[in-house]
């Protein structure tokens, strides 16, 4: 070994989960050591300012690592094409920063019906609640308070972002219906707040931000982690956890840049690489002992991998709504359809989430349904009937957690450092079809009765090439009740390993209706917390505590 | 900001494409430029493509000679200019029927290279100063179209939220402890049991209440 550092914690990727994991126990004045296989992004890195700014899309900020094929990404097989982001931030570099919660009743689905993989999860809205507010006062939430379809929320630390012509005209027609709506809430400055800008409604989110409006965690949570004193070491891809008489010791990584080989010994290792960098890591960490991956004896780590139910539907309508302006994530919700009603021959519910467009170039060719203007002399005609006039409805549902939907290794595709790609397999299950389906037609009610739709399109059920694409991806290392139903126990903690962590979108027993990262980084913080508040428990168990014997914060 | 980032460039695609772009003949050019202005044929107040030099802007993303076409749209120098001159003077002197006819071949017998081509082009049109100039003008939903998003972005021209609608919402939601067994639709597919056949599913509460806090 080239060389080795000690340290307290251990924390693996610097994206969500591990920048709030890393600023939070470096507060506690924990020693930390964080592992990132990405680089830092250049604000010049992002496309905003250039004339072919659509077509960068395609390129370097496609959303699939397959695409990028950068070479701190790792290629993914299987039967879809999960949406990741490599670099300090991780996905959120690269994410809109919809903001919104879980529902009380998103963690008690087990007692509510248990169907496929579900189970509850072992904490409660309640019990997560104040981790959601130290979570949203650091990213800097916009938000109108005042929702009566959800708790009560802190108020924001600015207004939630406007919702311009796009957001006037669908909430009219949700208000027609009768229906719950609300502004929504994004993880996006409407006020500056430390370095970052606020917002300027540009509305190119999806390529990053580069005025740092956007709580990325390179620009939330890591200035002030690196301030604490955290070593974070970028290009840092780790090939192996070890683990030794029952307890991980660390990790040894691979520098990119010089090839050289490091380890890291610590007394707490945290595994933040998402929901398949996660089971990814554990799987390619067998070793004596844990023949099948760490914290794997159960064989559930990389199962029930969730990815939301999607459908999105464009509605052009006969007026001008101007979507190229304000945020790109949702502009408002509804979640009139949010519980379970057996007698639409599904459970579980969805969010309905009204977005918007892009530029020129992206509404001739389709805007997100592929319907693309033609070719030749009914070009113009249909261009000036589109541009400008449209909105976009997401069907966001929630899908089952089935434990044949799952991340493996695949033993043939390597990254760039010879390590072994994921294997991602995902098929939708009947009762998420139906909920889409179903959902599919509450958009149209929704669009009609805003007004004069002259056109529409629809991805169909589960994006455009059949399974979803994996906006969302969790659940595959998810905390839970017993040795038998999760990875970890309610504090994260594997039930193999006690000093071994699990603190992303992997740990959500669930995946909700609404998008994760709120949650995801809540969990982490409170995660965090716990190692904080627990370090000394945690270095003399040699087994992990079941939630009922787990000391409390 | 002190760049921290140590990854090598030449590993990304470049942004903006690559500088000089490929310098087409003046043959290539007047194909591309034929192809395009059928793609997109100028009027009605709109320029044609070939009037606002789409050709510079494609040939920035041409995977200049010894780079590998990996990124979208995929065309390698030596590629695209073999393309262009198998269409050819004959195809740059056609008439627009004949160009159609041509094109229509093309969508058929080849998709995957024509749906690149129009796609590069629909990028190239869209992004010309003086097409967004007649959106403006012509469109009422682009009025306020700009170039680029940054660095102005749209706060100026961006309208808030209609309080009255606001104060109209109505909504609630399921509380932590009025969650109750849902009845499982009977036609349901539903493996679901065994993967946690263990847990006491049935059982109205099989978790201790939830505490506040």
């Amino acid at each position: 070994m080239a060389a080795h550092t000690e340290t307290d914690v251990l924390v693996i990727g610097a994206g969500a989960g591990g920048g709030a994991m890393s600023k939070r126990l470096s507060d506690g004045g924990l020693k930390v050591v964080c592992l990132e296989q990405g680089d830092w992004i250049h604000p010049m890195s992002h496309p905003h300012t250039y004339d072919g700014w659509e077509i960068e899309r395609q390129r370097s900020w496609s959303f699939e690592p397959n695409v990028r094929q950068l070479p701190e990404d790792y290629p993914t097989t299987g039967n879809t094409t999960p949406y990741i982001y490599t670099g300090v931030g991780g996905s959120t570099l690269h994410y809109a920063g919809a903001w919104p919660r879980f529902k009380p009743v998103d963690f008690r689905k087990g007692t509510e019906h248990g169907v496929e993989g579900t189970i509850d999860w072992p904490i409660s809205y309640e019990e997560l609640e104040p981790f959601y507010a130290i979570n949203d006062a650091e990213i800097g939430v916009a938000r109108r308070t005042g929702d009566p379809g959800n708790p009560a929320r802190p108020e924001g630390w600015g207004p939630a972002s406007r919702g311009g012509k796009v957001g006037h005209k669908m909430a009219t027609g949700f208000d027609k219906l009768g229906w719950h709506w609300w502004p929504a809430d994004n993880a996006i400055l409407t006020r500056a707040k430390d370095a970052r800008l606020a917002c300027n409604d540009c509305g190119f989110c999806l390529a990053g931000c580069p005025r740092h409006s956007i709580a990325s965690t390179d620009v939330s949570y890591w200035p002030k982690a690196l301030r604490n004193g955290v070593d974070l070491r970028v290009n840092a891809r780790v090939e192996q956890i070890h683990a030794k008489n029952g307890r991980a010791t660390g990790a040894t990584y691979i520098d990119r840049v010089t090839g050289q080989r490091h380890e890291v010994r610590a007394g707490v290792v945290v595994v933040a690489a998402n929901s398949i960098g996660t089971p990814r890591l554990l799987l390619m960490s067998a070793q004596k002992g844990h023949p099948d991956g760490l914290a794997n004896s159960n064989g559930l780590v990389g199962t029930h991998l969730m990815f939301h139910s999607w459908s999105f539907v464009d509605f052009w309508f006969d007026e001008p709504l101007e979507g190229f302006k304000g945020p790109e994530p949702a502009v408002l919700y509804s979640q009139e359809f949010y519980d379970t009603d057996p007698s639409r021959g599904f459970v579980n519910g969805f969010s309905l989430q009204v977005g918007t467009a892009l530029g020129a170039a992206t509404s001739a060719l389709g805007t997100n349904t592929g319907n693309i203007a033609p070719w030749g002399t009914g070009h113009r005609k249909f261009f000036n009937e589109h541009f400008g006039r449209h909105a976009l409805i997401y069907v966001q549902g929630e899908d089952l957690p089935v434990r044949t939907n799952r991340v493996t290794l695949d033993p043939e595709v390597k990254d760039s450092s010879g390590l072994p790609a994921p294997h991602v397999h995902y098929e939708l299950h009947e009762n998420d079809r139906r909920l889409v389906q179903w959902g599919v037609q509450r958009a149209q009610d929704a669009a009609e009765a805003a007004g004069a739709v002259i056109d529409t399109a629809t991805t169909g059920i589960g994006g455009i090439d059949g399974p979803p694409p994996g906006w969302h991806i969790m659940g595959t290392c998810r905390m839970g009740n017993t040795p038998e139903d999760s990875v970890t126990n309610k504090w994260n903690q594997t039930w193999d390993l006690p000093n071994l962590f699990i603190a992303d979108a992997s740990s959500l027993t669930t995946g909700a209706a609404v998008n994760p990262t709120s949650t995801l980084q809540a969990v982490a913080v409170r995660c965090a917390e716990y190692i904080k508040r627990r370090h000394r428990d945690i270095a003399s168990q040699t087994k992990t505590p079941s939630n009922a014997e787990a000391p409390d914060l | 900001m002190t760049d921290l980032n140590l990854t090598s460039r030449d590993a990304r695609p470049p942004l903006g494409g690559w500088l000089p772009g490929v310098r087409l003949t003046e043959l290539q050019t007047a194909v591309l430029n034929a192809v395009a202005d059928e793609l997109i044929p100028g009027g009605d107040g709109f320029p044609a493509p070939s009037e606002v030099d789409v050709v510079s802007f494609i040939a920035r993303y041409v995977a200049p000679a010894g780079w590998e076409p990996r990124w979208f749209p995929f065309f390698g120098e030596d590629h695209l200019r073999a393309r262009l001159e198998g269409l050819g003077q004959d195809f740059a002197d056609a008439t627009s029927t004949e160009q159609v006819r041509v094109l229509e071949g093309l969508e058929r017998e080849d998709p995957e290279f024509f749906t690149r081509l129009r796609d590069v082009v629909y990028h190239a049109y869209y992004s010309r100063p003086e097409v967004i100039r007649a959106m403006n003008r012509l469109l009422p939903a682009a009025k306020d179209y700009r170039d680029s998003p940054q660095p102005y972005g749209y706060s100026d021209v961006m309208d808030d939220w209609d309080d009255e609608l606001l104060a109209r919402v109505r909504g609630t939601y399921t509380r932590t402890e009025d969650v109750r067994r849902a009845e499982i639709p009977a036609d349901l597919p539903h493996s679901g049991r065994t993967a946690q056949a263990q847990l006491p599913l049935e059982t109205a509460d099989p978790l201790p209440a939830p505490s506040a806090g």
